[in-house]
């Protein structure tokens, strides 16, 4: 059946960019205005989303795609730009345009008293565009464009409060630690452009070529490769996971948006879009799996000794999203759709629980955990909507997070055991520290001075939303699909999942929940292994002095040979220049004797070149 | 060259015409090389004293008379006359140029070598040469006809010259 | 070869050694003296040529003549400046006498 809405995808795009720019027309005082603008744009693009959605609901509505718009041509190749609307990125559609609009509605609040909220309102209305625009490519090339200007929206909205030092540090960081990664992805692209029958850089023609076999063995795994490392770098996997945690010195709201919820999800979907690549080479596959489960229980053992609140979360969603880079390394469509399963539940627990911890640290103005406590009576909703993506991240019947973790986890158990217990641990250490963060904040007593009240309702009523979301996503995706739900699921894994999990609350409880323990207990009992792993396992520290250091002394050396070799250079003509002047000088110096001579040896010369030329003529 | 030398040796002209130039030229040299400014002008006499004997050799006999008259007298004195008048010190102290005086000869060697060069290749083909019986007389008739003009304006210039002189050097009138 | 070629070099001698003099000497009556010692010189030169030239005559003795008389009133015209100068300057030195600015 044709689709009718599919085919207005593109208005989905248009509304974000035009509020981007109306919001930079009007200016920065338009505070108000930036704000309706902001949220009526997202509404827009969200209500065109989910008729797209219905629509294919219903009953498999055709893919739709339109790359009519020729936007490079040489030689006999055509680069195209269009959008292509199927199953994979209309769910995206869907999670980005709603996490938009729920983080704008929620911005009103948390940024009511900065002065820049205008410049804030149209900074996210770009990156929303440049995110759907990443979804809604028909092509790699296009992707990638795209994928940059998400890389600079990210950058932008980091360093928002610029006048931190450590916002601007974080920006840079993020912005070049992701473009390691994207020399990756732009390879993997000039490799497919090579090898491709047509030079066609085409998703459905890439699906194609892989899909028959036509491509030799190494083109697939190379793709492949270089393409991961693209999203390793958005995604923040290990080695690469370096900026994300940096990344929360931006507000909050941009935090639940790009670095839960949408960006960093790029990496997952780009892998899922190119999927056929991947499943021509076990490789590839092994490779991407092997990373993921690692960096997912790399994360969850960091995010145990962390003190900001944030930074739990950010570690938290490194995890996650190793647990979605592991099941598309598992090579089976199962795990293909058990990973966009998980990425959807985790875009609205992730944003959920970012959202909340904004509002508490919009309430009581701190952010380290050692010095929250008892805001269980203070801040109701928050902390029931906190409540309730605890539970979906820990992996709680009948909370979203069971449902698609515990998807991913058996189809684990078939392809790679081995796996499935690093998984498994992984959910114990994730439960653990939720828990953890959970009790320091809200149960007890406050460790430090602070008065607290309820956020505004602009602020608690998308996190409501949110928590309905965390319940019922688990729910919802499988019906969007039109699948069952019981076909993801395994009873071995429901049983060791929720086993794990709640063997982690239990001891979070009992470790952090109880009145009398409110220190530390990892740091008191084990110091050097707190130690270590609160400073992240010294990642950072051996970057710098493995890369960077290495990089400002090369720096430094050059800056020597431009001083001296390329500078001393020029000096030397300048110099020369000067000389052959001040010999000259010499010359007019007034004395009569001085141009006498100067005459009598001008003389003798032209004599002798005279003269001597007809001698030696005739001669 | 030997020939040269030998031929040379042959007549008594020669010898009169060696001794005369290596007085002249060793007076020339003197000068250069003296450090008195008085033992510098007696030496230039000394040169204005053999010339005016090779002029003689060359039957030239009225300007030998006139180059001993005026070079020999008269600018001599003059020149002594010029050193008392203006002079803070009488030693010649040699200025420290190096490079303008190994320069200045390095330039005058060559200047000479290449007068020497173009002197021996000319080609002088020997003319008959009547002097007359007397110098002066002959030298007298020409004067007075053919080179009248050039005579007169040489007296305007002489009367010029001695007038522009006077008030050069006179004094400033308080 | 011919005998004028002596005259002529023993005159090219003088004239060197009198350029010689008038570049590089201080005072500046050394300077006139060698000025002098190079029209000597071509004094020499010119009678040299009145005899053994290709047109032998007097003409050489009568240009002599008049090169003595104008080296004479050069001299003595030099040699007023020259006592001038050095009333002004107290100082009978080529070498500092340009205006110059330093």
């Amino acid at each position: 059946m044709e689709s009718v809405y599919s085919q207005y995808a593109w208005l989905i795009l248009l509304f974000p960019l035009a509020a981007f720019v109306l919001i930079l027309c009007v200016g920065r005082q338009a505070k108000t205005f930036a704000a309706v603008t902001g949220i009526v744009g997202t509404l827009a693009s969200f209500v065109v989303s989910l008729l797209i959605m219905f629509e294919r609901m219903g009953g498999g509505a055709e893919d739709y795609a339109w790359k009519e718009w020729v936007w490079l041509s040489f030689g006999e190749t055509d680069i195209a730009m269009g959008f292509e609307v199927n199953s994979l990125t209309a769910i995206m559609l869907v999670v980005v345009t709603f996490v938009s609009l729920l983080v704008n509605v929620y911005s009103r609040g948390y940024m009511a008293e900065d002065e820049r909220i205008g410049v804030f309102y149209a900074y996210i209305a770009l990156f929303t565009f440049s995110m759907l625009g990443l979804v809604l490519s028909v092509n790699l090339l296009q992707l990638y464009i795209f994928w940059e200007l998400v890389g600079v929206c990210s950058f932008l909205l980091i360093g928002f409060w610029y006048h931190k030092p450590e916002a601007i540090a974080a920006a840079k960081k993020a912005f070049i630690v992701t473009r390691i990664g994207d020399v990756g992805l732009f390879l993997g692209m000039l490799l497919l452009f090579w090898q491709m029958p047509g030079h066609s850089l085409d998703f459905l023609a890439i699906t194609n070529a892989f899909h028959n076999g036509e491509m030799p063995g190494w083109v697939a795994t190379a793709a492949a490769i270089l393409i991961f490392v693209g999203a390793v770098g958005k995604s923040g996997q290990f080695p690469l996971h370096t900026w994300l945690p940096d990344a929360m010195e931006g507000p909050t709201p941009i935090s639940a948006l790009i670095h839960a919820a949408t960006m960093v999800a790029a990496g997952v979907f780009l892998v899922a879009r190119t999927f056929d690549i991947f499943l021509a080479s076990t490789a590839a596959l092994d490779t991407v799996a092997y990373v993921g489960g690692f960096t997912a229980l790399f994360a969850a053992t960091i995010a145990i000794a962390q003190n900001d609140i944030k930074r739990v979360l950010a570690y938290s969603t490194v995890s996650q999203l190793g647990y979605m880079m592991m099941a598309l390394g598992l090579g089976t469509e199962a795990g293909k759709d058990a990973s966009m399963y998980h990425l959807f539940t985790h875009a609205f627990f992730k944003a959920l629980l970012f959202l909340a911890a904004g509002s508490v640290i919009h309430a009581i103005g701190k952010q380290d955990i050692r010095e929250m406590g008892g805001l269980a009576r203070s801040m109701k909703t928050t902390m029931w909507t906190f409540a309730a993506g605890t539970l979906a991240l820990a992996g709680i019947v009948p909370f979203g997070g069971f449902w698609s973790k515990d998807a991913i986890l058996a189809e684990a158990l078939h392809e790679h055991p081995l796996l499935f217990w690093v998984g498994v641990i992984t959910a114990f250490l994730t439960a653990l520290y939720m828990a953890r963060l959970f009790f320091l904040v809200f149960a007890g007593k406050p460790r430090s001075q602070y008065s607290a009240h309820e956020s505004p309702a602009v602020m608690t009523v998308p996190l409501v939303i949110l928590a309905v979301m965390a319940v019922a996503g688990g729910f919802a995706y499988p019906w969007i699909q039109g699948e069952s739900l019981a076909g993801h699921l395994d009873v071995t894994t429901m049983a060791l999942t929720t086993a794990a999990g709640v063997l982690g609350i239990a001891l979070g409880w009992m470790l952090y929940g109880r009145p009398k323990s409110s220190e530390d207990v990892l740091a008191a009992r084990a110091p050097w292994l707190h130690r270590l792993l609160q400073n992240k396992y010294y990642i950072d520290e051996l970057y710098d002095a493995v890369f960077v250091k290495t990089l400002r002394t090369l720096g430094y050396l050059l800056h020597l040979i431009d001083r001296f070799i390329v500078d001393g250079a020029v000096r030397l003509v300048a110099g020369g220049s000067l000389a052959l002047g001040r010999l000259g000088l010499r010359l007019q110096n007034g004395q009569l004797q001085t141009y006498g001579l100067v005459s009598l040896l001008g003389l003798v010369i032209l004599i002798i070149a005279v003269a001597g030329r007809r001698y030696f003529h005739v001669g | 060259m030997r020939d040269i030398i030998a031929n040379m040796f042959g007549t008594g002209e020669n010898i009169v015409f060696i001794l005369l130039s290596v007085l002249i030229i060793s007076g020339a040299v003197l000068m250069i090389s003296h450090t008195r400014l008085v033992q510098m002008v007696v030496s230039l006499a000394f040169v204005f004293l053999g010339l005016a004997g090779i002029y003689v050799l060359l039957e030239a006999e009225f300007v030998a008379f006139v180059q001993v008259l005026i070079y020999a007298g008269a600018v001599t004195i003059l020149m002594v006359f010029g050193i008392t008048m203006t002079r803070r010190d009488t030693e010649e102290t040699q200025p420290h140029r190096p490079w303008h005086n190994a320069l200045l000869l390095i330039g005058v060697l060559a200047f000479f070598g290449v007068l020497f060069f173009s002197i021996r290749r000319a080609n002088f083909p020997a003319g008959e040469f009547n002097p007359g019986e007397d110098n002066t007389m002959a030298i007298g008739e020409l004067l007075f006809t053919k080179h009248v003009i050039p005579f007169e304006l040489l007296s305007v210039l002489l009367t010029v010259a001695f007038i522009g002189a006077i008030i050069l050097a006179k004094r400033e009138e308080e | 070869m011919n005998i004028v070629i002596s005259y002529l070099l023993l005159a090219a001698i003088l004239f060197c050694i009198g350029l010689y003099g008038a570049l590089s000497k201080k005072n500046a009556v050394i300077v006139l003296l060698s000025i002098e010692l190079m029209l000597n010189a071509v004094n020499l030169n010119l009678i040299a040529f009145s005899k053994y030239g290709v047109n032998p005559s007097l003409a050489g003795q009568i240009f002599s003549l008049f090169n003595i008389t104008v080296a004479a009133a050069e001299v003595a015209v030099g040699v007023a400046i020259l006592i001038s100068v050095f009333r002004t300057r107290n100082t009978s030195d080529v070498v500092d006498m340009d205006t110059m600015k330093r």
